[in-house]
């Protein structure tokens, strides 16, 4: 976009020309307007399409956009229905999913966090959405099948709860007066009015919190305005909330839905010096206590120069990223704990197998496992083994013995999975059950990575040569 | 020994119906073979019997796959009914045939063992998964009458399974799924019900005319979500290819985001 963006904002004194709040915005601690400082505001000839590349620009960073987790048919008067397993609707150049409308309402914050685009001392274009304008581009975008629903998330302008409330006011717009039945997520904002988190739960379908940082101290050090306290409070209301609303559907079969598709956080990796065990002992408890339907890692940008700041020149930590998904997996429906994949004397990921293979080496003493007499749980943990294999597998045995051919025809990955099984006594060829034999062999065929073109990762691992290196010799014993 | 082979219309209606007459002839399986296309290079010692489409006959097949086998089983060999591949029609009689000697007909697709089961499986999947990705892919565009038009271009007839899904997003909305290759539309008037509507070269000359006229409204949106596609993509993270795993170029044709950024916007 060549467009120069600078030019359509300026500094005026505090007067909102383009937001349009209700009066019940300033009920909730806006304060007199004229005590206030000056704010950044739109001018009149900002058009949509402005708005819309500096919002959704600003709100690229965050990673959820699944619209899973509630399946609701349209009832005939207005517009949408959602699929329980979710539908993407386009994919980025970064081969990201398209699936949401994500925007954020507004992107001046009163926040100084240093990871972020928008922090208060970045001097970047500002804008502000009113709730028409969400609502017709969710409308409009959603008729023409482009997305699935919105994802609404906000830099905070004045306090959480005055933003929570113009959120609100979008939603409630959206799903009353347009009749919107598709799919909504909604950020809650830290801080803001319990009460309004409550009423945007009725609205919404999913809500998500976001951790930032995996640890406490890292937060304090990178986002000196948020406090993990604060963070930890929304959750827990969200949490109970739709705890509660379960057991009232119970008794009032049509007692509106609070956050039917649960709730959901995301951590930024890579920024701070946490070890890959702390952050998934970190995910495992919010799986655990919070009862989240999902953690997302997102590998740290580097969208500032701030000192206390790592710099990537290597690009960000994708491979990390994408050994925590892994991990993530294996935590939600493999039946692993955090503790079985790393630990003190090993807190981070093997950069060269991923974390099934690498349990399996670790656990030679449980393999070769007999395909037709192994319970459902021993065989999901076989590498090259995945859920649906394993469901396939213990429907197909009742039919008669399985052999390796059809495995083969079931999905299992055979080169991977050969060393660690045995079907009617046999292995698929004479094979050592040794752990540097079958690192090496595993680690011929080369292990098929989302991202490995482009030529991003070759130069990514070539600048952590040493670590490589150690690890390597790790993997293979020596 | 004699082999039969029957050839049949190739439609849901004139696979069913070649079952049929399978049954009726009274011989044994192994040698009796369903074709949708008459073969290159003829047997010897074979009989090749041709099946006229009959709805009745049809109905009876699919009535007993759906009391036999239950609701997902039966979807599932409509799916695969509904593919390109030539091989559909042996594999799905020979999928009822073990599927009524089973104790239990219910869980006849979970025999993955039975080659012609899997062959079953593994067309009905690739036919689900076109679907799906015609869900996800698909773009209306709005017409001067405010009609949602939008094109499609499948290897499997998927077309009717797409339509239940947005008929019920879009209950209000007058709109037309057009699949060009086999000029096949899905015709939904706003809060009524869908029908598929088989065109003739008059229709697609028509409504290759209209289809040229967009509303005032359907430029500024396309030209939105563009500019929303493109700003929404983390430059640090370029991976065009597994873009392309994701979504395929051959969807792409008709993709509004894709159409309207090759004009160099």
């Amino acid at each position: 976009m060549e467009r120069e963006l600078t030019q359509i904002t300026e500094i005026v004194p505090r007067e909102y020309g383009e937001v349009q709040v209700g009066e019940s915005a300033l009920a909730y601690g806006a304060g007199p307007i004229n005590t206030a400082g000056p704010v950044i505001q739109n001018r009149q000839e900002m058009t949509l399409l402005q708005k819309l590349e500096i919002l959704s620009d600003a709100a690229k960073y965050d990673v959820s956009c699944s619209s899973s987790g509630v399946g609701r048919q349209g009832d005939g008067t207005g517009i949408g229905n959602t699929a329980a397993a979710g539908i993407c609707h386009s994919f980025a150049g970064d081969g990201r999913c398209i699936s949401l409308l994500k925007i954020l309402f507004t992107n001046e914050c009163i926040y100084d966090c240093k990871y972020c685009i928008n922090r208060k001392s970045n001097d970047v274009p500002r804008a502000s959405f009113t709730p028409d304008e969400v609502c017709e581009l969710t409308i409009q975008f959603y008729r023409r099948n482009y997305i699935e629903g919105l994802f609404l998330s906000s830099g905070i302008i004045h306090s959480p709860t005055y933003t929570m409330e113009l959120i609100y006011q979008a939603i409630y717009k959206l799903r009353t007066v347009y009749r919107f039945q598709g799919y909504i997520h909604v950020k809650a904002i830290p801080g803001a009015d319990p009460e309004l988190i409550q009423r945007i739960g009725l609205l919404a379908d999913r809500m998500s919190v976001n951790l930032e940082l995996p640890t406490a101290e890292g937060l304090q050090r990178l986002a000196p305005n948020k406090h993990r306290k604060n963070i930890l409070t929304p959750m827990r209301q969200i949490q109970q909330g739709i705890t509660q609303n379960k057991e009232e559907i119970v008794v009032y079969k049509h007692a509106s839905q609070f956050v039917p598709a649960g709730q959901s956080t995301q951590m930024i990796v890579g920024a701070t010096p946490e070890s890959d065990y702390q952050i998934m002992m970190v995910a495992e408890n919010l799986y655990r206590k919070f009862d989240l339907k999902r953690v997302y890692y997102s590998a740290f940008v580097s969208v500032n120069e701030d000192k206390d700041l790592p710099a990537l020149p290597g690009g960000p930590p994708l491979l990390r990223e994408h050994r925590l998904y892994q991990a993530d997996w294996l935590l939600r429906f493999y039946g692993f704990e955090a503790g079985e994949l790393l630990s003190e004397q090993k807190p981070n990921f093997n950069i060269l197998l991923d974390p099934k293979a690498d349990w399996a080496l670790r656990h030679l003493e449980q393999f070769p496992v007999e395909i037709n007499r192994a319970d459902y749980r021993t065989i999901l943990r076989v590498p090259g083994i995945g859920v649906k294999s394993a469901q396939r597998i213990v429907k197909a045995r009742r039919n008669g013995n399985l052999t390796f051919e059809d495995l083969r025809k079931i999905g299992v990955v055979l080169k991977r999975a050969l060393y660690f099984i045995t079907c009617n006594g046999r292995m698929m060829y004479p094979t050592k059950i040794e752990e540097d034999y079958i690192t090496r062999n595993l680690l011929a065929g080369k292990e098929k990575l989302p991202f490995d073109k482009d030529g991003m990762t070759y130069r990514q691992l070539s600048l952590f040569d040493d670590t490589m290196e150690r690890n390597w010799r790790e993997a293979v014993g020596g | 020994m004699e082999e039969y082979y029957i050839l049949c219309e190739d439609s849901p209606e004139g696979i069913f119906s070649g079952i049929y007459d399978a049954y009726l002839l009274k011989k044994p399986h192994e040698r009796i073979h369903l074709m949708v296309k008459e073969e290159d290079n003829y047997r010897l010692f074979a009989n090749y019997l041709t099946c006229k489409p009959d709805g009745e006959k049809a109905c009876k097949v699919a009535r007993t796959i759906r009391k036999q086998f239950g609701l997902e089983a039966y979807l599932a060999i409509f799916r695969a009914v509904s593919s390109a591949k030539e091989d559909k029609a042996e594999a799905v009689y020979k999928t009822v045939v073990t599927g009524l000697s089973m104790k239990n007909p219910v869980k006849v697709l979970e025999n993955l063992k039975d080659p012609f089961v899997h062959r079953v499986f593994e067309i009905a999947r690739r036919v689900g998964n076109e679907t799906h990705g015609h869900v996800e892919f698909l773009r209306f565009r709005e017409l001067r009458s405010g009609l949602l038009y939008a094109q499609i271009a499948p290897q499997n007839d998927v077309l009717a399974f797409i339509v239940p899904h947005f008929a019920d997003r879009l209950p209000l909305e007058n709109f037309i799924i057009h699949d060009k290759g086999r000029n096949l539309f899905a015709v939904h008037p706003a809060r009524q019900d869908w029908y598929l509507y088989s065109g003739t070269e008059e229709t697609e000359l028509l409504i290759g005319e209209a289809a040229k006229d967009f509303s005032e409204g359907e430029e500024k949106y396309s030209e939105l979500f563009t500019a929303f596609f493109h700003t929404i993509e983390i430059k640090q993270r370029k991976n065009y290819e597994l873009q392309r795993n994701m979504l395929p170029l051959k969807y792409r044709k008709y993709m509004t985001e894709f159409i309207y950024g090759n004009k160099g916007l």
